[in-house]
């Protein structure tokens, strides 16, 4: 038995399925792919499967991994062609590798928000201030209601472009097991501080280790 | 794939997932190099269309064709309805996200009475003229199928052709003939003059209608050489006929998450109430290596891990037990279940629980639709107590507490002491319960009694009954709830004012026609749906168009009455159902279709269990 890591990206139609519905996706699509994946035992065996970190629903995902166990030794390269080719067209095989960290050492992730704007400028200009503020404060829905909460120690400024009518932002944010800070809160401060409604496509592009680099 | 316009207010909407298309088998095809498009409009949301089989097999039977190219679309919940009619974003496909008006055909399924709300309102998305006189060109030709085509009439100013029957063969048909007409530069009228010569189309438009000063139908006349009976389709040989090897696979999890599987069509039983039972006659069987060979395909296409051996009356195969053998070979070793997903109280068995994952650990249901047995008798629901009180008790003993029964209140002759009936059958089985031997032990006894309001329906032997008032309907469900002495018993029923709606619809004419259209332009939509349900408004727009729902619904009628559907033939003789309808007024029952033949008519399409030996 050896479990190997999956990496895929999950965009277009594919990003408006929930963690839930992917699993199933997924489940399907390893069963199609004839590869020798393990199943959990017990009255309703199924594959395993485990994701490292679920994406938001409407975002999508470049690099995302999920870790399956095989029950022999087969070529990786060989089994990644095999699930790509039984998987919808929005849900593309990267590559699946022997995995080096465990999912606890995912610690951010990095992201692109590519926000509609008549006036990139500005909003860039605005975005700056925000972020230079002391404390960012947003109100976050949780499951018990509304709460204030400060996204100012989560998030990380990588990079700003402006384009005809788009603002590109780059951003790391906190992603890890003990919590995930979703980016799209950045939308909500400036809707507090600058009283404009946003609308962003959001991109998480990588997830990273706690000193920045690629989870492996 | 999806309007790039529709990203935005994706982030707004409830499962966006619906409205994206994008799954593994849906069918992309070049627009350019096609010469019939064609929309499948399922008028409900995604995750019940997309659980209909129905719409798989036409999907694929139309697809298969490369000249035609099928896309489907169901109705946007309201959520995305508002944000569409907000942004002015037109009803559009998910294969191609091309608007539904760019299509030749628009077709809908007839499923269901309380959807004709939604029917209409999705032709208002899609921007459509809503009757079919305001549509002049042979584009778009408006078209429907399925069960509620039997009586066609509140619809028939909408719709410019029906199809009745079976459409795998007819549906094909029109396509082509339209095919035909647009190389011609045939217009529309001589398209629905051609169309009206096919068997199993109807062209309501080719028909005239005269009405008795009591509102009953005088006559139908038939014109410009249309048939003045039409016939429905009836595809004979199972074994030949199409079924898919795959279909699309739903990206966010629909309400039948599984392989689907006709294994048969039509049903032997005759109870009196079913239309189903009628219109889908002569029962046909596939052959086990059809099914194998239908199961194995769509396995291997679609990755499911379950299987739905599909029918109105699966554990009526002929050999069951053989078909369970042979799937049995491949099945555990690919780590795929079998379901059935209707299951008769007469062969319920251990042997046949162990073989197929029907139905989990927490609850059985089946369906003895009345509770004495005189009321059974009168519906021909040849089921008796012993034999529910032997399945309750195979049923514990196998390790099943909670059971659920099935019935119907408001049948024709029914009688307050049938009603109660109900509660004393709930009793019982909880009596059998703890009288059981086997039964598992620590876990409490729950029986659960739902009571659905009847609904008479064309060509069953109930067409003449006059439906319960809603007053006493109420009343009976009162005595229901109010009468339950039992804390291992509880009682549910539904809606005594939708199916008053549907009553209304089944047997309507074509008058209605003006009441749909007035509810569309006042938004009514999901009318099936609790949430957006409102009979005041309903009881409102029928005294606005004059016309009274109790005509339609709580009327008896005459055996010498002409039916608004008596100009279509589905097989059936109406004289059999009126023996049948004798029949159950004397509480005398029928055989079912394998221990005798009744004389039907169905066998004038020399199909099935008809020619069969028996």
């Amino acid at each position: 038995m050896k479990t190997v890591r999956v990496w895929f990206s999950k965009t277009g139609a594919a990003k408006y399925i929930s963690h839930l519905d992917l699993t199933r996706c997924m489940a399907r699509a390893l069963k199609l792919s004839k590869l020798p994946v393990w199943y959990t035992e017990g009255f309703n065996p199924h594959i395993y499967m485990t994701f490292a970190m679920p994406l938001s629903l409407g975002t999508e995902g470049l690099r995302e991994c999920m870790d399956i166990r095989l029950t022999e030794g087969i070529d990786l390269t060989e089994a990644a062609k095999k699930l790509a080719e039984n998987l919808p067209k929005d849900i593309a095989v990267l590559e699946i590798t022997e995995p080096v960290l465990g999912f606890d050492a995912t610690a951010y992730a990095e992201y692109e928000l590519s926000i509609n704007s008549e006036e990139p400028q500005v909003l860039a200009d605005s975005i700056d201030d925000i972020l230079s503020q002391d404390s960012i404060i947003v109100m976050k829905h949780t499951k018990k209601g509304e709460k204030e909460f400060d996204i100012k120690p989560h998030f990380t400024l990588l990079d700003k472009q402006t384009g005809p009518g788009l603002l590109r932002v780059k951003l790391r944010a906190s992603c890890s097991q003990e919590g995930s800070v979703n980016p799209a809160l950045l939308l909500e401060a400036v809707k507090r501080y600058e009283n404009v409604e946003l609308y962003a496509e959001i991109t998480r592009i990588r997830l990273l280790t706690k000193d920045f680099s690629d989870m492996r | 794939m999806y309007p790039k316009e529709i990203e935005k207010i994706l982030q707004k909407v409830q499962k966006p997932g619906r409205y994206v298309g994008g799954e593994i088998h849906s069918v992309i095809k070049n627009k350019d190099e096609v010469d019939v498009r064609f929309t499948f409009c399922f008028p409900d949301i995604y995750e019940i269309g997309m659980s209909h089989l129905g719409i798989k097999i036409l999907y694929g039977a139309f697809n298969q064709v490369p000249y035609f190219w099928c896309e489907r679309v169901f109705a946007p919940w309201v959520d995305m309805e508002q944000q569409m009619l907000e942004k002015k974003i037109p009803l559009y496909a998910l294969e191609s996200g091309d608007p539904v008006k760019d299509f030749d055909f628009i077709g809908f399924t007839l499923q269901y009475e309380l959807s004709y709300t939604n029917i209409l309102n999705m032709l208002k998305l899609a921007g459509i003229p809503l009757r079919s006189e305001d549509r002049h060109d042979l584009f778009n030709i408006v078209v429907a199928g399925g069960p509620c085509a039997c009586n066609p009439e509140p619809l028939a100013d909408f719709f410019d052709l029906f199809f009745l029957g079976d459409g795998e063969e007819v549906d094909i048909e029109v396509m082509e003939l339209y095919r035909q007409c647009k190389k011609e530069g045939v217009g529309k009228h001589e398209f629905l003059v051609r169309a009206a010569q096919i068997e199993g189309v109807y062209v309501p438009s080719l028909y005239n209608v005269e009405y008795n000063p009591d509102g009953t139908i005088k006559s139908y006349t038939p014109k410009e050489g249309a048939p003045a009976k039409v016939c429905k389709r009836n595809v004979n040989n199972m074994d030949g006929a199409y079924f898919p090897e795959a279909f699309p696979v739903p990206l966010i999890e629909v309400i039948h998450d599984r392989v689907s599987v006709e294994v048969l069509r039509g049903c032997i039983r005759g109870c009196r109430f079913c239309q189903a039972g009628f219109l889908y006659r002569p029962f046909r069987e596939k052959s086990i290596e059809t099914i194998d060979r239908q199961c194995r395909a769509l396995c291997a296409s679609t990755g499911y891990d379950e299987i739905s051996l599909s029918s109105l009356s699966t554990s009526d195969y002929s050999s069951l037990n053989e078909l369970l053998d042979c799937l049995h070979r491949w099945t555990e070793k690919a780590k795929v279940s079998l379901s059935l997903p209707s299951l008769r109280v007469d062969n319920f068995s251990p042997e046949l629980m162990e073989r197929v994952n029907s139905v989990r650990k927490s609850g059985l249901t089946f369906a003895p639709e009345a509770g004495s047995q005189r009321m059974r008798d009168v519906i021909n629901k040849n089921v008796t107590e012993e034999e529910l009180l032997r399945t309750v008790n195979v049923a514990f003993a196998e390790g099943w507490t909670r059971i659920k029964l099935y019935f119907m209140i408001g049948l024709p002759t029914e009688t307050i002491d049938d009603v109660l009936a109900i509660l004393e059958l709930g009793k019982k089985v909880v009596d059998a319960f703890f009288a059981n031997k086997e039964k598992p032990r620590g876990k409490p006894v729950e029986v659960s009694l739902s009571a659905a309001a009847f609904v008479p329906k064309p060509f069953t032997p109930f067409q003449w009954f006059g439906q319960d008032s809603m007053e006493l309907l109420h009343e009976k469900q009162h005595e229901l709830k109010a009468n339950n002495r039992s804390r291992r018993v509880s009682v549910s029923y539904h809606g005594a004012e939708t199916s008053f709606l549907e009553a209304v619809f089944a047997r309507g004419d074509r008058r209605l026609c003006a009441v749909l259209e007035r509810a569309i332009e006042q938004g009514f939509h999901f009318d099936s749906w609790d949430e957006c349900f409102d009979f005041a408004r309903w009881m409102e727009l029928f005294e606005l168009c004059g016309l009274d729902p109790a005509f339609y619904a709580s009327r008896a009628r005459g055996f010498d009455e002409i039916f608004p559907w008596d100009h279509l033939d589905y097989g059936v003789r109406k004289e059999f159902l009126i023996e049948e309808c004798k029949r159950a007024y004397e509480g005398k029952t029928t055989p079912n279709c394998r221990e005798k033949c009744s004389n039907c008519g169905a066998a004038c399409y020399k199909g099935g269990i008809c020619v069969e030996n028996r």
